[in-house]
């Protein structure tokens, strides 16, 4: 029979035993990919290390060591590591923005006390966004700061996105405001058509 | 307004737009997909989830979805997707294996290396037996290399029953009885001992996918199956899983993940390969990352 049986389990490759955090993030700024790759996994979710692997992400240039940075620093989960993310859902790459926005999701109690500040962006395209980083805050904070966006905002995109997220996340609070802005944008269609699914889908209670 | 109704329980009023609104959830969570045609289908499935949940109404119920109460996200998807396992379970991604990604596999290897493939999680066993059996079944390279198999799963009780390789007649149902009579024999009612050569030469380990200094002992391998486990998890916790399998692959090695699956919705690490087969994903060669 071709088939063997060794021992599944191998002891890490040097390079990947547990060592110090000043080691790891000395790796950080190495020539070697797989080095920084390495020390970015070992520094999740440690807090101290999060300046220094603020400072790696604006270098890399690996997206999968940028990745593995970004995971260690959205794995610490506080204010300070929303801090850091948050200027990239404003990048160039698609990649990046979807990547970054993908991992603020993913802290939806430290994202919450940026939400208003990012609803008030004067870049319509990061408001966009920021609608999705309330996709996971608990209902009732998410239909508080969708309901301040919805109130003020003029651009019928960026209330579509806010209405397709207060369909699936929003409680009934937010029908009032909803119906104001199917009113306000009467004359775009879909915006009143988006409300109107929206408050469909709110449950009673 | 749809009366729902689970088996002996009360009753429960959902309307289209929270079933188009659990549809909506279940999609964005794991990519599957139910159109207004396959209503009965999930109304069901629906009704079994807030009656066993205790919820009064949908509201409440999707409130528990969305907190996630209980792992009630893991128990809704179960009841949407086939949890039983069975030998050659998807096998157009074993039909990949053998005529793809192991002449890929190869490339880089001489005559009697070896070539490592994990199945994980791998539960009571199907699917690294099946791996072995398609192997010896349909490649005709398979003696000239060796090959190890591991299958792994956190349960261990899962994995004790792995180990004793011994299934009912439903999960050898996709089988032909000519591979049933080489590699199984029958030890009772509807009962089948697994060949125990072919049992000993597979190794059964318990690990946590998203135990990064667990997965760290695991390197080099060519092939992974990695089915139907990753929708289970938050985002969080994808992007670690993901991370972590792309420590265990050899540069240049494959993953395989479940048909609900898609590995660019969980982490960009990994170059998408479309065969005729399958859709797998790829750790970029050393050198080579992205494109």
């Amino acid at each position: 029979m071709p088939l063997i049986k060794r021992d599944a389990v191998t002891a890490p490759a040097a390079g990947d035993r547990p060592d110090g955090v000043a080691s790891h993030i000395a790796a950080l700024s190495g020539s070697d990919a797989q080095a920084r790759w390495s020390a970015a996994r070992a520094l999740r979710g440690r807090a101290d290390a999060t300046p220094a692997l603020a400072a790696a992400l604006r270098i890399e240039q690996e997206p999968h060591v940028r990745e593995a940075i970004m995971t260690a620093i959205m794995r610490v989960g506080d204010e300070a590591s929303v801090a850091v993310l948050l200027p990239y859902i404003r990048s160039q790459d698609a990649g990046e923005r979807a990547a970054a926005i993908e991992a603020l999701q993913a802290l939806p109690e430290a994202i919450l006390p940026f939400l208003p500040e990012l609803f008030s962006d004067s870049d319509s395209d990061v408001r966009v966004l920021a609608t999705e980083l309330a996709r996971n805050v608990p209902a009732a904070d998410a239909t508080r700061v969708l309901y301040a966006l919805l109130e003020q905002e003029q651009h019928a995109n960026v209330c579509a996105a806010a209405i397709d997220v207060l369909a699936e996340v929003g409680t009934r609070d937010a029908i009032p405001v909803l119906k104001a802005c199917a009113e306000r944008f009467a004359g775009t269609p879909f915006v009143p058509f988006a409300v109107s699914i929206a408050i469909a889908r709110i449950p009673d209670n | 307004m749809a009366r729902l109704e689970a088996r002996g329980p009360p009753t429960v009023q959902v309307t289209q737009e929270e079933v188009r609104r659990l549809c909506e959830f279940l999609y964005r969570r794991t990519g599957m997909s139910f159109a207004d045609n396959k209503r009965y289908y999930v109304d069901r499935r629906l009704a079994e989830r807030i009656v066993v949940t205790k919820s009064e109404s949908f509201q409440s119920y999707f409130a528990i979805l969305r907190s996630d109460v209980g792992h009630e996200i893991e128990h809704l998807v179960n009841a949407f997707t086939v949890n039983e396992t069975y030998f050659y379970r998807e096998e157009h991604q074993l039909r990949c294996m053998t005529s793809n990604l192991l002449d890929n596999v190869i490339r880089a290897k001489k005559p009697g290396e070896s070539i490592r493939i994990w199945s994980i999680p791998c539960s009571t066993g199907e699917e690294p037996y099946s791996i072995a059996i398609w192997l010896m079944e349909n490649w005709r390279q398979v003696d000239n290399y060796n090959i190890e198999i591991v299958g792994s799963d956190i349960d261990t009780r899962a994995l004790k029953a792995a180990a004793s390789g011994v299934y009912g007649d439903r999960a050898l149902a996709r089988l032909s009885g000519d591979v049933i009579a080489r590699y199984f024999q029958k030890v009772e009612n509807n009962s089948y001992r697994i060949d125990p050569g072919l049992r000993d030469s597979i190794q059964f380990t318990r690990v946590n996918l998203i135990d990064a200094s667990e997965m760290a002992l695991y390197h080099n391998f060519d092939i992974v199956f990695c089915r139907n486990v990753l929708i289970y998890f938050d985002d969080s916790s994808r992007r670690i899983a993901a991370e972590n399998l792309y420590d265990c692959l050899h540069p240049g090695g494959y993953i395989c993940l479940g048909h609900s699956e898609t590995m660019s919705r969980i982490s960009p690490l990994f170059l998408v390969c479309r065969f005729s087969d399958a859709i797998v994903y790829q750790r970029p060669e050393a050198g080579r990352d992205r494109e």
